[in-house]
């Protein structure tokens, strides 16, 4: 367990140089690519429900899960993306940016938990209809999402020590919270279309 | 800049390579089977097989060394810089995750030409079992996992044809940078390839699936297990479009050496950019659509049947959102390197370079309005079929722009005929056929007869192989100088030419009559008045497929018998790639490279060359 | 970069290359409009896309002529003469013939365009002579209401794996494996499906629909010639799509039909005593189409 600060000084300076750039070029490259991801779904959910084939948009009975509940889930998640949000931009190693990743952190944890109890006590089978098909199909990729999404942000708070990549490296970890916030712009939009316009 | 306490040094012992790779997938991929069936759903194990499939490439890549940065970054430790190329020049770096852009370039060139053989070898078995008009030499049973193999395979290699092997190699080398803007995401677009590859051929083994590279529902819904090794397979695919589209896109807007000016990119480069914006925005669409067919093959949600609240039109919708704009990620590549040799071989700089660029991003940009073109006959409100009959007709005006470039470039010049030369002017008469029959199909009363017909296969034959592929043999003979340092034969290299020239349209010309004589596509038995046509279609493709093998001997007599390595610039070039010795070095240039000219500057008095680049010769003492 | 001139050195080329054109051209669009073009003239639909199909080699030629002309001509008269490597004339662009390039494209595919608009429109106006009140491609229709000559024959085409049944709505609901259309009589087709997309190609009629389980595709056919027809499934089925072929359909005389339906009435009629009344105008509901 030598310590060799040398070399990786050097090479972290040089990347640093070059990421500041590139890895906001590229967390917007990514960002694009999942709005058209999302924007499939949607356009899933405003088809079939037009078309209403055989009127089984939703089997008889079928309804949205408690809205309640999914106000909850959504409000997590954007507490996740404000509290990463605001812990980014906090000048290093400060009582804020401390708090903050981690906090934010817990908030995405309880999301996924409390996303997936929901997905598992639906309310509804999916073969009731498109409704419960787009249902399943959207809230489950969008926790698969966000799921991989807590796991990196596990990664960024891992990374707050003193020496740790999110702070040598700020231009990544703040460009992530672009990321978290798009995920919760696009659970906003799956909770007006799955729950109140149905 | 902060100054590291102390630091640890841990590392994951476990080597990093294929093998590893596929120690971890097989279990896996059991592991995966044997969740499937804790479900306990009514599926013919379709949740299994899918599962399996995604366990066994997960731990594949985890094996080939992808998870270790990750994991390095949770569990605390010190993350590994991006490794200085220097370190590790061996042999074995090919068959490792290398984060070197070159070395990733040389990966993906060489799976994808033997993905190229097996689809071509499909192919022939095709062509084969159509000497005969009816199923005796191939089963129908066999015939239809055939022609999905051959089909999907042929659709993941022209994905990556180009920008795998060449976009990763050349990129930075045109651009003035050192590496890509993310060697890891490069490196997962390389390795999701060959598990694609694996997946698809494993189809076999379930007995195929029956859709062809299409997948419309409910037919493949009802299909058995060998469907599920397309969903997962193009889905990698489609993760491999997008990781390549990031990387891209961010190098050639990140990178560029100084003076690399927007006007100075070389036309190679702006048909990556094109194509990477299609392959970003594109690809994710069809990652929905899979998994929406997943969905309804393992969970039985119901996306595609139209008895339960589902819509077959939603797929066909959605796939072809994603695959009119795959087709042009097929050719926009092409198209660059068109207007990227041709003017090297005249000569002369590129006639129109500003109009050439504008042409790419019009076929870019037009190439989102036309999808359901594909489905004028499948049953749309009718209202619809003029506009999009209108705008697949206005997408031929940008493309024609790219043929005005090029014949403008060729006009009055002193054109060098080599190989590479060869094989653009056949691109120019092959897409011309391909792009003129699709006007045919673009025109609503004509598609009446041609769509489904050989009429379209014909014509997708003559864009994607007439011009995509003839594209892609231009680029190896031009560049594989500088990427092996060995020169191909260019007598081997006419003959190649000439007898692909000549069997492809042999092929492929009759096909469309073949169509337009009611023939539909994907059929094993046919009418026996064609037989004369098909048998003659055959034989041309025995030929065809005999080109490709003096290909591949002309690639291995360069590599494996020829002593003499290459100049650093046989061709005596302007463009940046050809400025650095043969091989490149590991970090591509000895400092970083101020741009003070266009690469096409050819005959202009007191032009400049196009880079300084601080003294630095080729290695073998080239132009 | 202005004003278009010609350069001295360009002159002898684009003479040359005009006259090879021309000549050219002209003997290629005389031979090209001699061809007799499928889907042939056994419909007036099917005619109108022969036409059309004419129409598009015709210009198409000598497009192509021009391009490989190009080409071919550049291989001869601009090739490299020198041994060693010399440059070509430093030529950037010539914003006049570049602008007319895009122009004359730009035309000549919104003249396309326009043509092939304006046929669909006429395809869909026919058919609204003979079935008044009713929008294009949609409505359940009942028929044999009111005593209009010529008015149009309702068939459901329907597709399974892996043959074709055809259902005459107006007659009671007969159902037979092979299609008989009376000749210069619009028939509108209801093409659907019984498991998976199927399509409907009968060539020589110039009708291709796709057939979707649960949806009613509509496509209008008028036959004006008699004679026979083959139907091919063109949309991949699975194991038997090759094998989906009927090549007894048939166009003929009024009064053949007639006589053939009768005996076809007759020959269902025990089975029509046994379905419901409104079994044979059947169209899949609700009426869905794509988009």
């Amino acid at each position: 367990m030598a310590v060799r600060t040398r070399p990786y000084e050097a090479a972290a300076d040089a990347e640093a140089l070059l990421d500041t750039r590139l890895v906001a070029i590229g967390t917007w490259l990514f960002l694009a690519a999942e709005i058209f991801f999302f924007a499939a779904w949607w356009f899933a959910f405003f088809y079939l429900r037009a078309l209403n084939n055989n009127q089984a948009w939703k089997a008889p009975g079928v309804g949205p899960p408690s809205k309640g509940y999914g106000a909850v889930v959504l409000a997590l998640a954007l507490l996740t993306a404000v509290s990463y949000f605001l812990g980014s931009r906090q000048p290093i190693r400060t009582i804020l940016f401390r708090l903050l990743t981690p906090v934010a952190l817990v908030f995405a944890i309880a999301t996924c938990l409390f996303q997936g109890y929901e997905m598992w006590h639906l309310g509804f089978g999916l073969t009731d209809g498109a409704y419960p098909s787009v249902f399943s199909g959207m809230t489950g990729s969008w926790l698969l999402q966000f799921a991989l999404a807590t796991a990196w942000l596990g990664s960024i708070v891992t990374q707050t020590g003193p020496a740790g990549d999110t702070v040598v490296r700020r231009q990544p970890a703040a460009s992530f919270a672009w990321v978290l916030l798009f995920l919760g712009a696009v659970g906003v939009v799956n909770y007006i279309l799955l729950y109140l316009v149905a | 800049m902060v100054t590291p306490a102390r630091v640890s040094e841990r590392r994951l012992s476990i080597p990093n390579n294929p093998i590893t790779g596929i120690v971890l997938a097989i279990p896996a991929y059991f592991v995966g089977i044997w969740l499937g069936t804790l479900f306990g759903l009514n599926d013919e194990r379709n949740t299994g097989v899918i599962l399996g499939y995604v366990f066994a490439t997960a731990a594949f890549l985890a094996g080939v060394g992808f998870l270790n940065y990750p994991l390095e970054r949770l569990f605390g430790w010190r993350v590994t810089p991006i490794t200085d190329p220097d370190e590790n020049r061996g042999i074995g770096r090919f068959f490792r995750l290398s984060l070197d852009h070159k070395v990733i370039g040389i990966q993906y060139l060489v799976t994808i030409l033997l993905m190229l053989l097996f689809g071509g070898i499909g192919a022939m078995l095709i062509r084969t079992s159509l000497l005969v008009p009816d199923a005796s030499i191939t089963p129908a049973g066999n015939y239809l996992p055939l022609i999905g193999l051959h089909s999907v395979m042929m659709i993941f290699i022209t994905s990556a044809v180009i920008v795998g092997p060449f976009g990763n190699y050349l990129v930075p080398l045109m651009i003035g940078a050192r590496r890509m803007a993310f060697p890891r995401l490069e490196a997962l677009s390389f390795w999701v390839v060959p598990p694609a590859a694996v997946i698809l051929a494993a189809a076999t083994f379930w007995g195929g699936f029956p859709t062809g590279w299409t997948g419309y529902p409910p037919l493949s819904e009802q299909a058995l297990q060998g469907m599920d090794s397309y969903i997962v397979g193009f889905t990698l695919i489609a993760i491999a479009l997008v990781s390549s589209g990031v990387n891209m896109l961010a190098t050639i807007i990140g990178l560029r050496a100084p003076g690399m000016t927007w006007t100075r990119l070389p036309m190679f480069v702006w048909g990556i950019f094109t194509t990477s914006i299609l392959g970003l925005l594109a690809a994710p669409v069809l990652a929905a659509a899979l998994t929406m067919l997943a969905m309804d093959r393992s969970v039985q949600t119901t996306f595609f049947l139209a008895s339960n609240g589902g819509s077959n039109y939603l797929w066909e919708n959605l796939f072809w959102f994603f695959g009119h704009p795959e087709v042009y990620i097929f050719i926009l590549p092409a198209f660059g390197i068109i207007m990227e040799v041709v003017p090297h071989f005249a000569r002369k700089p590129l006639w129109g370079y500003r109009t050439g660029v504008v042409g790419l991003f019009g076929v870019a940009l037009l190439s989102w309005f036309v999808w359901q073109h594909h489905l004028f006959v499948s049953g749309i409100a009718p209202v619809l079929r003029p506009f999009y009959m209108l705008s697949t007709e206005l997408i031929s005006i940008p493309t024609g722009i790219i043929f005005l470039v090029t014949l403008g470039t060729l006009w009055r010049a002193r054109v060098w005929f080599t190989v590479p030369m060869l094989f653009c002017l056949g691109f120019l008469f092959n897409f011309l056929i391909g792009g003129i029959s699709g006007v045919y199909l673009s025109d609503v009363p004509t598609d009446v007869t041609l769509h489904g017909s050989y009429f379209s296969m014909a014509h997708f034959h003559y864009t994607i192989m007439g011009g995509e592929i003839f594209a892609l043999m231009a680029a190896c003979y031009y560049w594989l100088p500088k990427m092996t340092g060995k020169m191909l034969s260019p007598t081997i290299g006419r003959v190649h030419f000439w007898t692909m020239f000549i069997a492809f349209n042999s092929t492929f010309f009759p096909l469309f009559l073949a169509g337009l004589l009611n023939m539909p596509r994907r059929v094993s038995t046919y009418d026996p008045s064609l037989v004369g046509l098909n048998r003659w279609v055959s034989i041309s493709a025995y030929f065809l497929f005999a080109s490709m093998v003096l290909f591949a001997g002309n690639l291995i007599y360069s590599w494996f018998f020829v002593a003499k390595p290459a100049v650093a610039n046989p061709w005596h070039a302007r463009s940046l790639e050809w400025q650095v010795p043969t091989p490149p070095p590991a970090r591509n240039f000895d400092r970083v490279p101020v741009i003070v000219a266009g690469p096409y500057d050819y005959g202009i008095p007191g032009a400049r060359p196009v880079a300084d680049l601080g003294g630095m010769v080729g290695a073998t003492g080239g132009g | 970069m202005g004003a278009f001139h010609i350069e001295e050195a360009d002159r002898p080329h684009i003479v040359r290359l005009l006259i090879i054109w021309v000549i050219l051209s002209a003997i290629g669009i005389v031979g090209v409009l001699q061809i007799n073009y499928p889907p042939y003239d056994q419909s007036i639909q099917g005619q109108d896309q022969a036409s059309t199909l004419k129409l598009l080699t015709a210009l198409a030629t000598p497009v192509f002529i021009a391009v490989v002309m190009m080409v071919v001509y550049s291989a001869i008269y601009f090739r490299r003469t020198t041994r060693e490597l010399v440059d070509g004339p430093p030529m950037l662009g010539n914003t006049p013939v570049q602008i007319a390039w895009v122009a004359i494209s730009a035309i000549l595919v919104l003249f396309l365009a326009v043509v092939g608009i304006a046929t669909l429109s006429n395809e869909n106006a026919a058919q609204l002579v003979g079935a008044p009140g009713r929008a294009i491609g949609g409505g359940q229709t009942g028929a044999g209401t009111s005593g209009e000559e010529n008015k149009e024959i309702h068939v459901q085409v329907i597709a399974q794996q892996w043959y074709f049944t055809y259902r005459y709505a107006d007659y009671g609901g007969v159902e037979t494996t092979h299609l008989y259309l009376p000749v210069n009589h619009p028939v509108e087709l209801h093409v659907t499906s019984l498991d998976i997309i199927h399509s409907f190609w009968a060539y020589q009629l110039g009708v291709k629909a796709d057939a979707n389980p649960g949806v009613d595709n509509i496509f209008h056919v008028t036959p004006q010639k008699t004679g026979s027809f083959q139907v091919r499934c063109s949309e991949l089925c699975g194991l038997w799509h090759g094998n989906m072929v009927d090549s007894e359909g048939q166009v003929v005389s009024q009064s053949d039909f007639d006589t053939w339906i009768a005996q076809q009435q007759k020959d269902f009629e025990t089975i029509a005593k046994a379905v419901p009344s409104y079994a044979p105008y059947y169209f899949p509901l609700p009426l869905v189409k794509g988009s």
